[in-house]
């Protein structure tokens, strides 16, 4: 499951959330602002809480919206 | 694959105030329109926390402002596509050619509203810290600071209101700039008042230090010429912008800070092809004055695209 980390007033996170959408994408949405959970999980992934952050694994992850990395790992 | 090959009366290169009022404009005239955007719908004011200057709004979040403009646009007619990059643009052939990822567009007019971007820090080590410690978005990175001390660097409307909207994370905020402010009184005055806030004016930074992520700055007192080191979690940037013209500088006159060269009427010096907003050298560039290029721009246009189909 692709899972993204995000939070609601943050623009570029709602871009990764557009654009999944616009692909047929299926994703869980990990709120770093509501649940410190998430931003814990988060910071363990990449080393800090910026977001978003997609990821397929829990290992492997993009930081930022990148379409071509974003095509590249979920073979869009 | 193939690229698809598309007409379109216009294309809107820009959605950000000026790029969305001219869609605005040219949907209502039925003119077939469409908006390509890269970055983020609103452009700049995308991440403005709260705007008080735009006619018939006391105070309306960028985000808020943009959303209504966006769905004004679509209501009549205008495509929007934001995940569609140009590749090339070839403004003097006909019909025009705008090439994306995508799609080879084919049409009669092209309006340029592409904007601006915020300029980087330009400091060797800004790469190092990018994104671990040296931001330019504070409504996307603010939320890491919570009770941390961190830094904007800025004197401008845009500069305060960050450091304004950032106290509601961070313990303490430095305010550092490299003259007097530039912003209005009424955000100086918002930020004097707040207790969170220590302004450092007549200062630079002059390097970044820490090991994995941002951890202190150098500043120049620039009257006593001292050197001084200031701990700090992260810093925000916004020292200014630059104008988005990577695309045309082969195609259209461009002025010395690389805006376009149009005028009033917004046009250039290729038939059909406007500059609206602040990718436009004049000199004003706030929000109303790119909605009324937006509108002088899809306006003229119309009648242009009239005159060529007789």
């Amino acid at each position: 499951m692709v899972k993204v980390y995000s939070f609601e007033a943050c623009p570029w996170c709602n871009k990764v959330k557009k654009y999944l959408d616009s692909k047929g994408v299926e994703y869980e949405v990990h709120d770093v602002e509501l649940n410190a959970e998430d931003a814990a999980a988060c910071e363990k992934l990449t080393g800090d809480t910026a977001v978003p952050v997609l990821t397929v694994d829990d290992k492997n992850y993009i930081l930022g919206f990148d379409k071509a990395k974003i095509d590249a790992l979920l073979g869009l | 694959m193939a690229k698809k090959i598309v007409h379109k009366d216009i294309v809107i290169i820009g959605a950000g105030m000026a790029g969305l009022t001219a869609a605005l404009y040219a949907g209502r005239m039925n003119l077939d329109t469409l908006v390509l955007e890269s970055g983020l719908i609103g452009g700049q004011i995308a991440n403005a926390v709260s705007i008080e200057n735009y006619p018939g709004f006391e105070s309306v979040s960028g985000g808020e402002l943009i959303g209504i403009l966006q769905r004004q646009a679509e209501k009549f007619g205008a495509v929007i596509d934001e995940f569609d990059t140009i590749e090339k643009v070839s403004l003097k052939s006909t019909p025009k050619i705008v090439e994306t990822e995508e799609h080879i567009y084919e049409c009669d007019v092209v309006i340029i509203a592409s904007g601006m971007n915020r300029r980087k820090l330009p400091l060797p080590e800004e790469k190092t810290f990018a994104g671990r410690g040296v931001h330019y978005c504070e409504m996307c990175d603010g939320h890491m600071y919570q009770n941390k001390v961190i830094a904007v660097m800025g004197g401008g409307n845009a500069a305060l209101d960050a450091a304004n909207f950032l106290t509601k994370y961070a313990e303490k905020i430095y305010i550092i700039h490299r003259s007097q402010f530039r912003a209005d009184e009424v955000t100086q005055q918002r930020v004097k008042k707040n207790p969170k806030i220590e302004i450092m004016l007549q200062t630079e930074i002059k390097k970044l230090n820490g090991k994995g992520r941002l951890q202190s700055v150098d500043i120049l007192d620039k009257n006593s010429g001292k050197l001084q080191n200031i701990a700090v979690d992260g810093i925000f940037v916004n020292i200014g912008v630059e104008p988005n013209t990577q695309l045309f500088k082969d195609e259209l006159k461009l002025s010395d800070s690389g805006r376009i060269i149009a005028g009033e009427d917004c046009c250039t010096e290729i038939e059909g092809v406007f500059a609206a907003g602040d990718v436009r050298e004049k000199k004003i560039r706030q929000l109303t004055t790119a909605a009324a290029d937006g509108t002088t721009a899809a306006l003229l246009a119309e009648k242009y695209l009239s005159k060529l189909k007789g």
